[in-house]
């Protein structure tokens, strides 16, 4: 390694930290002068609000996951908060307002569906919008996919245009965990 | 500002808080007015899109320093007054400071070359002026036109109206004793509590309802008898039978008997008057159920079912079975269809902007909740973290969380929401000023908020190719108090434009806007479980105290549990709401 090559090279790298400096200097410039007109003219978000939220949250996350706080989280009610207990099932009974036969309102629902016509033994498949897609479990029973939005005229809709609202579907019982 | 309100964000638009010049602008100003800034005009050099604004008297110019030749230092800055050029580098002696104080008096404000800001050479920092800051937009603007869609029918400005509270007078008061009875109020107890039975899978229903029943307006609008079910049944069924009773049949007939026509706002009418009657017993939502499938009959099935498509659904049932004018359509956003639109209906700008000449096109699309993406999974070195807090050291970059200690925030994906995006290749846009398709950048933001903004996580992933669904269970933190400010039309038009201080489109617009973007959280949905087995429970915040909402069973909660809990709608409520004068004469 000869000296005039060893000259060359720290010249060499000289000149690209040279560079190098005032991009980034220009570049430190350029976000500051952006923070300074953001702070003079009042336009910075509340950081402190945020921020206090954030610790907030994760101390109730905290507090929450300790075991030896009480059972809120556990689903296990006594009372409600008027003193009452209620049975996992819904026992009041009413009188169902399709065919006038009184029903248990913890049934109601599965009730209704066949006493309309609906469901999945009844019902006539509903056209798909071209954006949502079919799901088929293994275990045979057909289960719905359901495209985001009721069946209404295009007038009473939401456009969706450019605000993409990507189709969710949402099945029961069958589905196989991933 | 009229009254006095005390608001964060600062608007530009008329009456503003810019900070008081310097003396040195302000002699500045008073000896040469604007037209200095404006002869600035010719030299300020935009880079497309939205780029930086740089002032060079030719486009190759490379300015130095009058005094010692230099040019590579960040800061060179161009005499406002003689257009000599100083640098100003820290710790050599600053040469801009050197000419202001030899000059003197006259020329102390200079102008930073590379990035179009004022610089008081005297005072050693950066000012702001409107007039000079009105010339840099109007230069920017000049290089692209905006081409607006559909904003022709935005401009309904409605003047605010100062708040009456109303008092019965004499005979009012008769009429009001005469023709209630008094409800048995608890003292302690919050109003309008009250399970609702599940009938069978219904807890997706259950818990929405339980939401709207405690949003605000809506709540508000319900019981001051704005929508009378017997007067509507009546007004519907066009015949002299009068009222028909909601749960009693006549027959099969399938619809709940002669006379009874279907409106969800009267069963949403009928369910406010039992659950604020003070009966504890949990009610059942059959009749609600009931229409609501003869509404939604590709939905009216036993199983279990999303909540958020409930929710779209519902809010359609009202505004449809509403015989207001059926001229108003809710396309338009403003919510003078119908309550549920009156309550929920906000305005989203979509722009496009081409990369190339920085041509933009917007597009205005109403919208009843805002639907936010979870953040891709972020890997295994976010758990790590997931519980510490960092302080942070300057801004904090939401939209990268794992300087939240890998937390995912509602703010941050509000952020993502309305960063600019960069369209694949495969998308290009056609450009009407380039007359070619180009690379473009798609930002979308909030024109008008709604009163009640419902957000919407999605965690129902669908993957076509793995042909199942899944959910995403991952925490999201979200704000009890929430400033939606940064998200409005106006703020992201102003922070594409360098934040000058002018007046853009969208500020002008609806001035409740102006003053109310702060909202509070009264309602959180969450989905606990499996994708297909999970359970909806909803918690309320009345009186600043948490309720939870799990079917029949109502029990107080500390906010804690809600701030940990795993959010799947969040609805917040604008803090402040303001009247506008209505278009109809009412009644005196």
């Amino acid at each position: 390694m000869s000296v005039p090559n060893e000259d060359n090279m720290s010249s060499h790298t000289q000149l690209s930290s040279h560079f190098f400096g005032e991009l980034l200097d220009s570049i430190i410039v350029d976000v500051a002068s952006e923070c300074h007109r953001i702070a003079r003219l009042g336009l910075d978000r509340n950081l402190e609000e945020e921020e206090e939220e954030l610790r907030l949250s994760a101390q109730a996350r905290v507090t929450v996951a300790d075991p030896s706080n009480s059972g809120e989280t556990n689903g296990k009610y006594v009372v409600d908060i008027f003193g009452q207990t209620h049975p996992s099932v819904a026992n009041e009974v009413f009188d169902c307002m399709n065919c006038g036969r009184p029903i248990v309102a913890g049934r109601f629902a599965p009730h209704l569906e066949k006493c309309m016509g609906k469901g999945r033994k009844a019902r006539v498949k509903a056209t798909r919008s071209s954006t949502a897609a079919q799901n088929r479990y293994s275990r045979g029973s057909p289960v719905s996919a359901y495209s985001s939005y009721s069946n209404s005229t295009s007038t009473n809709r939401l456009s969706n245009g450019t605000y993409n609202h990507t189709v969710e579907e949402y099945s029961n019982g069958t589905c196989e965990e991933p | 500002m009229s009254s006095k309100i005390n608001h964060h964000h600062h608007h530009f638009n008329g009456h503003d808080s810019i900070p008081p010049p310097c003396p040195h602008l302000a002699d500045f100003c008073s000896r040469n007015g604007t037209k200095p800034f404006h002869l600035l005009q010719n030299c300020l050099r935009i880079k497309p899109p939205h780029g930086r604004a740089s002032i060079r008297r030719d486009p190759s110019e490379i300015p130095r320093c009058g005094a010692c030749g230099v040019s590579s230092v960040p800061r060179i800055y161009a005499c406002v007054t003689c257009a000599t050029i100083s640098c100003h580098a820290p710790p050599e002696p600053s040469h801009a400071a050197a000419h202001a104080a030899s000059m003197a008096p006259g020329h102390e404000i200079s102008v930073d070359v590379d990035r179009a800001e004022l610089f008081c050479c005297a005072c050693r920092d950066y000012v702001y002026d409107r007039d000079f800051d009105a010339a840099v937009v109007l230069s920017s603007k000049a290089n692209n036109i905006h081409s607006n869609v559909n904003s022709d029918n935005l401009r309904k400005k409605r003047r605010i109206v100062e708040y009456r509270p109303w008092l019965p007078d004499i005979h009012e008061r008769v009429l009001v004793n005469n023709n209630s009875s008094v409800l048995n109020f608890v003292e302690d107890r919050p109003w309008g509590l009250r399970g609702l039975n599940n009938l069978g899978n219904t807890c997706f229903m259950n818990s929405v309802l339980q939401a709207l029943l405690h949003t605000p307006p809506l709540r508000n609008y319900f019981l001051s008898d704005r929508h009378n079910r017997y007067y509507c049944q009546q007004k519907k069924s066009g015949n002299e039978n009068g009222v028909v009773g909601g749960k009693r049949s006549n027959g099969g007939d399938g619809h709940g008997g002669k006379g009874l026509r279907l409106c969800l706002a009267c069963d949403m009418d009928a369910m406010f008057s039992a659950v604020f009657s003070g009966n504890p017993v949990p009610y059942s939502p059959a009749k609600f159920l009931y229409s609501w499938w003869q509404h939604a009959a590709n939905l009216a099935s036993y199983e279990q079912q999303d909540a958020h498509e409930f929710f779209i659904s519902m809010l359609d049932g009202i505004h449809e079975k509403v015989e207001k004018d059926r001229h108003k359509t809710h396309g338009l956003g403003h919510g003078d269809c119908c309550i549920a639109h009156r309550v929920f209906s906000g305005i989203l700008r979509s722009d496009v902007m081409c990369t190339a000449c920085g041509f933009t096109s917007t597009k205005y699309d109403p919208c009843v909740d805002i639907s936010l993406d979870l953040e891709p999974y972020l890997g295994s070195s976010a758990k790590s973290m997931s519980l510490k807090t960092h302080s942070c050291n300057g801004e904090v970059d939401c939209t990268n969380s794992s300087q939240n200690g890998g937390i995912s925030t509602l703010i941050g994906c509000l952020d993502r929401f309305t960063r600019p995006e960069r369209l694949g290749s495969d998308q290009k846009f056609f450009c009407q000023q380039c007359q070619v398709r180009q690379e473009s950048l798609k930002q979308m933001s909030i024109r008008k908020l709604p009163l009640v903004s419902c957000f919407h996580i999605k965690r129902f992933e669908h993957s076509s190719i793995r042909k199942m669904s899944r959910k995403v269970d991952r925490y999201l933190q979200f704000p009890f108090s929430l400033d939606m400010a940064p998200y409005l039309s106006s703020s992201i038009l102003r922070s594409r434009f360098g934040n000058r201080i002018f007046p853009f489109d969208g500020d002008e617009a609806d001035a409740s806007n102006e003053m109310s973007s702060e909202f509070e959280l009264f309602a959180v949905v969450t989905h606990t479980g499996k994708l297909d087995s999970g359970h909806y429970v909803t918690y309320l915040r009345l009186s600043n105290q948490w309720y939870k909402c799990d079917d029949s069973w109502i029990t107080q909660v500390n906010e804690n549990i809600v701030r940990a809990a795993q959010g799947y709608m969040m609805f917040y409520v604008q803090k402040m709401l303001y009247y506008k004068a209505g278009e109809k004469q009412v009644a005196q």
